[in-house]
């Protein structure tokens, strides 16, 4: 039997490596990477170095080759130190999902490549879910209220089935920004703005929005964590009453529901990232993903400050800051209702009995490979 | 990180599916309307002996019988097919013959002739045998460390004295595992368990219980009135058992074992929800509803999350790995998810539920004892936050 939840020795290695770097560069910065927007140059050389920049590119174009596991397993790590620096340190992003399920290597090579050599550069991914997004194959017209970046050096616009990729023409006007300030923050528009490129294929644009909805949910769900983590040790050493507060049923069984939630959404994520990795239809899966992670910010990030109490509300402990990365990413990419949509999307062709995982779909292959 | 079945894995849980559709359903159904528990006399039970099923996985005083070979089973192979069968009826599940609940404790803790006699039978059962395990008394429930049913040694026997309550199949079981207390100063140290067998003097006043759902099976009430057991019926016998807490641990052992297996059921019972619901809205059209959509998609992740939640529990055991929390989480989880499916299965239906002859109507009552038996949904939070936050017991 082939069934096996352990992540195994190389991707153990590699969650290690993600969280030794989060640790040591990120997590020592973190408000001083809200301040100034971004991260310092040698963290920056640091996330090269050891890989974390090419975590997705294909081996043939000179990077690590690894898959949608891989990916989700590293954004938690930096997702539970720093999700807008994680943004901000990934050159290609959700871009390279975008790219690469349009056009493959050559579309990487041509489009993306070119960024990796120029340090500090960044592609941007935006979705339109909302009427914001307009223009035709050689033209965009754009107004997004917000994207996490003050700059980007191309921009890759997927709408419905159509993928346009610019270089130039568009405008950030930066914005406060209310979470992920690590990664930047600003009005996004394009008038009239020049299309380098155009592709309409829907099934590609589908496969890429599972791969960018996991990797949103997987930031997230590391702020979760990190969440829970923090204000379960806070819980442990603050006394309330002559006894730590975490012994207070009511405040223990929250946080009991919290390390619930996070190990419910980690567990769908990795489902439907096995699945991708698989060349399965992950498109309501992943959707599903990111929906459970996000009903999840929603009582885990107000719920981290509570824990706290007063001391929650302040910057000198992280939990505020969790809270606002919660809202801010579960914002990105339509949020949780264009996820809703394709989370449901399959539900007018299910046959009964429904299959709730990849199980049933996984023992067919193993089956077919096992028949003589 | 790998979520696949193999091919004998993936035919056993159709070979389930088949059985499920054919038998258990409907048996369960039948049970449901006549509103008791399956006559001891129902052809179904003879025909699960016909299918070899009601026997125990003692593979034999020489080792050779077949029993072991399913005693390989794994943890997570086990669950899923707990999940399948509570799919088609969690109650039918329950009363199914076989040595059921105990068995695990006779097998970890019961001595060589101890398992010849009382597992013996159930090698190659002549006729649908049952055996149970009664811990829940009146008052004590949850908190299985205050057990009140004394037993005292007299001579070569020990003598039982207490009352048990919510015990499944208890009156037709050829014997009962009943955790008693030796030496009530000593609380959970002091817990033992004895077999009594059917007919024993003073093992009376058996009360089958009214219940709200999973009428399949019995759940019954007895007393144990001077009720005297030779000094071999200690299980473990007198040298194990005078270890500290071995007793208490040995019942616990079985409660550990469970309470993932109470999950997938929880999880079986809300698939069957969620495929009634689907089938439901698809006939009255209400698929295009953005309200009744993103239910039925929250009601499949749910599902899907605690199934995979309990299959890690199952997982851990397997690979010898300690999985207090995680068999705790699933079992809480998975039977609030249960309970979400099928609340939301009956407002689906409006007042069509409310008839009491709908599937979702009865689910909606079966699931409910999910979130209760082998430990509330608040007792595994309490079990949870003593690893995680030092909650003092």
């Amino acid at each position: 039997m082939a069934f096996e939840f352990a992540l195994g020795e190389e991707l153990e290695l590699l969650v290690k490596t993600a969280r030794d770097f989060a640790g040591r560069r990120l997590a020592p910065a973190i408000r001083e990477a809200e301040r100034r927007r971004g991260v310092a140059a040698a963290v920056r050389d640091d996330f090269e170095a050891i890989g974390l920049d090419r975590l997705e590119l294909p081996d043939a174009l000179g990077g690590a080759g690894l898959g949608s596991l891989s990916r989700v397993l590293v954004n938690e790590e930096l997702g539970a130190t720093d999700p807008g620096a994680a943004l901000a340190l990934d050159p290609l992003g959700t871009a390279l999902h975008a790219l690469d399920e349009f056009g493959g290597n050559a579309l990487l090579q041509r489009l993306l490549l070119p960024l990796l050599e120029r340090p500090g550069a960044r592609a941007l991914l935006v979705t339109g879910h909302d009427g914001s997004i307009g223009g035709d194959d050689g033209r965009l017209e754009a107004a997004i209220p917000w994207v996490p970046a003050d700059a980007a050096d191309l921009l890759v616009v997927l709408e419905g089935g159509r993928l346009r990729v610019l270089r130039e023409g568009f405008e950030l006007r930066p914005l406060p920004g209310s979470g992920l300030r690590a990664a930047g923050g600003a009005e996004l528009h394009a008038d009239d703005a020049e299309v380098v490129f155009c592709a309409h294929d829907g099934a590609a644009a589908a496969r890429a929005m599972a791969r960018v909805r996991l990797y949103q949910a997987s930031l997230l769900l590391g702020v979760l964590r990190q969440s829970t983590e923090y204000a379960t040790a806070y819980a442990q050493q603050r006394v309330a009453f002559g006894r730590p507060i975490g012994h207070h049923q009511a405040l223990a069984f929250a946080l009991v529901d919290m390390h619930a939630a996070v190990a419910m959404g980690r567990l769908l994520v990795r489902e439907a990232a096995l699945r991708i990795e698989h060349g399965g239809d992950a498109v309501a899966p992943a959707a599903s993903a990111l929906v459970e992670v996000i009903e999840a910010s929603r009582s885990i990030g107000p719920m981290g400050v509570q824990v706290l109490g007063g001391h929650g509300f302040m910057q000198d402990h992280p939990v505020e800051k969790y809270n606002r990365e919660c809202r801010a990413l579960s914002l990105l990419h339509g949020g949780i209702d264009a996820a809703r949509d394709d989370a449901a999307s399959d539900l007018d062709t299910l046959a009964t009995p429904i299959e709730l995982s990849p199980l049933a779909a996984a023992a067919r292959v193993t089956a077919q490979q096992d028949a003589p | 990180m790998d979520l696949s079945l193999d091919r004998a894995m993936a035919e056993r849980l159709e070979r389930a599916r088949e059985l499920g559709r054919n038998e258990v359903r409907p048996v369960g159904l039948e049970a449901d309307r006549e509103g008791r528990p399956i006559p001891v006399d129902h052809p179904y039970f003879k025909r699960c002996l016909e299918r070899g099923e009601g026997r125990t996985r003692w593979s034999g005083p020489d080792g050779k019988a077949e029993g072991g070979a399913r005693r390989e089973r794994s943890t997570v192979d086990a669950l899923l097919l707990a999940e399948e069968m509570a799919y088609w009826d969690r109650g039918v599940g329950v009363a199914n013959p076989g040595p059921g609940l105990p068995e695990a404790n006779v097998l970890s803790a019961g001595t060589p002739e101890q398992k010849l006699r009382f597992l013996g039978p159930f090698l190659e059962p002549d006729r649908p045998r049952w055996a149970c395990f009664a811990m829940t008394e009146p008052g004590a429930g949850s908190d299985a460390a205050a057990i009140a049913t004394r037993a005292r040694r007299d001579g070569n026997t020990w003598v039982l004295d207490g009352s048990k309550c919510f015990i499944g199949n208890a009156s037709r079981a050829d014997w009962i595992l009943v955790q008693a207390t030796v030496d009530p100063e000593r609380g959970r140290a002091g817990q033992r368990a004895f077999f009594v067998e059917s007919g024993t003097p003073g093992l009376s006043n058996f009360k089958i219980e009214k219940k709200s759902g999973l009428k399949a099976y019995e759940s019954t009430s007895f007393s144990l009135e001077e009720c005297r057991v030779p000094a071999d019926n200690l299980l473990g016998g007198e040298p194990r058992a005078k270890g500290n807490r071995e007793g208490f641990k040995a019942a616990m052992r079985t409660f550990n074992a469970g309470r993932p297996v109470i999950a997938a059921n929880a999880v079986g019972i809300g698939r069957a929800l969620l495929d009634e619901s689907l089938t439901f809205a698809r006939e009255h059209g209400l698929l295009g509803k953005t309200r009744v959509r993103d239910r039925i998609e929250a009601m499949r992740r749910r599902l899907r999350a605690a199934r995979l939640l309990c299959l890690q529990a199952g997982h851990l055991a397997d690979q010898k790995q300690p999985n207090i929390v995680e068999a705790s989480l699933s079992k809480a989880m998975a039977a609030a998810v249960g309970q979400e499916a099928a609340t939301f299965g009956m407002e689906l239906l409006g007042t069509v539920g409310a008839r009491g002859d709908h599937l979702i109507e009865k689910l909606y009552r079966d699931v409910k004892a999910m979130d209760i038996v082998e430990g509330t949904g608040q007792i595994q939070r309490m079990i949870v936050a003593r690893t995680l936050l030092g909650l003092p017991r």
